[in-house]
């Protein structure tokens, strides 16, 4: 990772700097919604798995593929935060898990979701995104 | 008939515009009201001039704030129809329910007793009665709504009050808007010589709640959602139910005398108001009532209610849309409980707050009155005094404009 963010997400980040406003964003967003590339289906929606104080049901296993690389899977019943959970997968995807430990939610705050981040929103991205940095932390040390 | 201009003026918050830019059309109303300027500035009055504790010293002062809490519990008790001495303050409606559990119901009430409450009690009037029956063996019976009318139950209700001893209703359903026939129920309650609860914290910011004339043995109130501050509310009850109450909390203010083998309580009132008054809230919330006093409460229900019915009416034309509950009934409240049929209710009201439009979203604590709908959460728009028939365009316009691009 070169910034605050890996390289690979620039072109998205771009792309959400470049709506006209915030409808358009979270238009956008919907649209990356469906295209989480490692999704959690709901049958794999468990206790164990899911993302406390999330008011929406979110959802997301952590592990490393046999190259020893992240892979996030997630999915939500809110479109918003299956969106979010989308474009962190792709940013995080096929990282070291020390690589993902180390990632701030920065690229969130630039897209201009800045809303999304706040610990008060019942949305719970947050919530989402810390277990992500907690579980990239632990599966680094192993 | 209301002045909505000069109302809305005397709300500073009222003019915000939010990061976004947006103008702030605030539709949250039944979680708490906005704050008029007059109560704004009785508390910074209280602050900048008079700030002290009360009952306690011989100074100018204590004995200004003294008189200003006292004075605010006359103006209070008297808007409701009921004497200072039947008022007792609280931090709320919550802790005014939990002193009827803790300080009247634990020692009135014994093993077998039977507390008759409904499914669309908020949760304030649910788990205090949960948790008294885990400690005394008391029954919890479950009154169930029409899950078509939305309205509560009276036949089940009939059949639940027998053998009751207390009945805890609210007046007004924070989710559904709804208003109980509460008149009724003390009536029915009454020929048992059962007690009543009424939870009038939905109902007292829309109609005139009178102590007095309802009949009933508590009133449980909050001052934020009728324009007074957060913090502070009150429980209305007869002099013969205070003399069968024993301390809910302990400690200073309440007591007359202390030793190191025990102490003694005050009476009346007194006894439940343990520690620092909140002074500058019960200050604040004298200046809301005085405020609210201007106006007719039958005036602002049917302003409340035509706004509240149109944005019903019109929420209904937009495909996806259900309304839970009846907007149009002349009686309801301001809040109306909505959903979209695949737009998930946090993101719909993400999408409307970027409107400018300040939704709630959630079980609204009614969780059992959740199962009962069969959902998880809702929408919910909620009016009152301020709010006006254009906000009410505007946010059909943008709902209208969401369901279209995001559903």
């Amino acid at each position: 990772m070169s910034s605050l963010w890996p390289e690979h997400l620039d072109n998205i980040v771009d792309e959400f700097k470049d709506c006209f406003d915030s409808m358009e964003r979270y238009e956008l967003l919907f649209e990356y919604a469906k295209k989480n590339p490692k999704p959690l289906p709901e049958e794999e929606w468990t206790e164990e798995n899911q993302i406390l104080g999330c008011q929406s049901r979110a959802h997301v296993i952590c592990a490393l593929n046999d190259k020893g690389r992240f892979i996030l899977r997630s999915g939500a019943d809110a479109q918003i935060v299956q969106g979010l959970m989308s474009i962190t997968a792709i940013a995080v995807n096929g990282l070291k898990p020390i690589e993902v430990s180390m990632l701030t939610p920065a690229y969130i705050e630039e897209m201009g979701l800045k809303a999304a981040l706040s610990p008060n929103r019942a949305n719970g991205f947050l919530n989402m995104f810390n277990r992500v940095i907690q579980e990239a932390k632990i599966l680094s040390e192993t | 008939m209301l002045d909505i201009d000069a109302i809305r003026a005397d709300f500073p918050i009222l003019g915000r515009v939010l990061p976004n830019g947006k103008n702030l059309v605030y539709f949250d109303n039944a979680a708490t009201s906005q704050k008029p300027q007059c109560v704004i500035d009785a508390m910074s009055d209280f602050y900048e001039n008079y700030n002290s504790n009360a009952h306690r010293a011989n100074h100018t002062l204590a004995d200004e704030a003294s008189a200003a809490l006292e004075n605010a519990r006359s103006k209070i008790s008297n808007f409701f129809g009921a004497k200072p001495e039947n008022m007792i303050y609280t931090s709320g409606a919550t802790e005014a329910i939990n002193l009827v559990s803790y300080g009247w119901a634990k020692h009135n009430l014994h093993n077998g007793d039977v507390i008759v409450i409904t499914e669309m009690e908020h949760h304030a009037d649910i788990v205090p009665w949960q948790e008294l029956s885990k400690e005394k063996g008391v029954e919890v019976r479950y009154v169930p709504i029409n899950n078509e009318t939305f309205v509560l139950d009276m036949e089940a209700f009939e059949i639940a009050l027998e053998g009751a001893n207390l009945v805890c209703v609210t007046h007004t359903s924070n989710v559904l808007g709804i208003r109980n026939p509460i008149e009724d129920i003390i009536r029915m309650s009454k020929q048992v010589d059962c007690k009543v609860l009424i939870d009038c914290a939905q109902g007292a910011p829309h109609e005139k709640i009178n102590f007095e004339t309802l009949g009933a043995d508590f009133l449980a109130i909050s001052a934020h959602k009728m324009a007074g501050p957060t913090g502070i509310g009150c429980l209305l009850t007869s002099k013969e139910r205070i003399q069968e109450m024993g301390p809910f909390m302990t400690g200073g203010s309440m007591i007359k005398k202390v030793t190191t083998d025990g102490s003694t309580f005050k009476d009346g009132h007194a006894m439940f108001e343990t520690g620092t008054p909140r002074i500058a809230e019960a200050i604040g919330w004298g200046a809301a009532v005085e405020w609210l006093e201007q106006f007719k409460m039958e005036d602002i229900h049917n302003h409340v209610h035509e706004i509240a019915s149109f944005a019903g009416r019109e929420m209904e034309k937009i495909p996806g849309i259900k309304i839970f509950g009846n907007p149009s009934d002349k009686n309801s409240s301001g809040a109306v409980s909505f959903l979209h049929e695949t737009i998930q209710s946090q993101d719909l009201a993400l999408l409307l707050d970027q409107g400018g439009y300040a939704v709630r979203t959630g079980h609204h604590c009614a969780q059992p009155l959740m199962d009962a709908l069969g959902v998880p959460s809702t929408n919910r728009a909620s009016f009152w005094i301020y709010n006006t028939k254009e906000e009410v365009e505007g946010f059909i316009n943008h709902l209208r404009y969401i369901c279209e691009k995001f559903a």
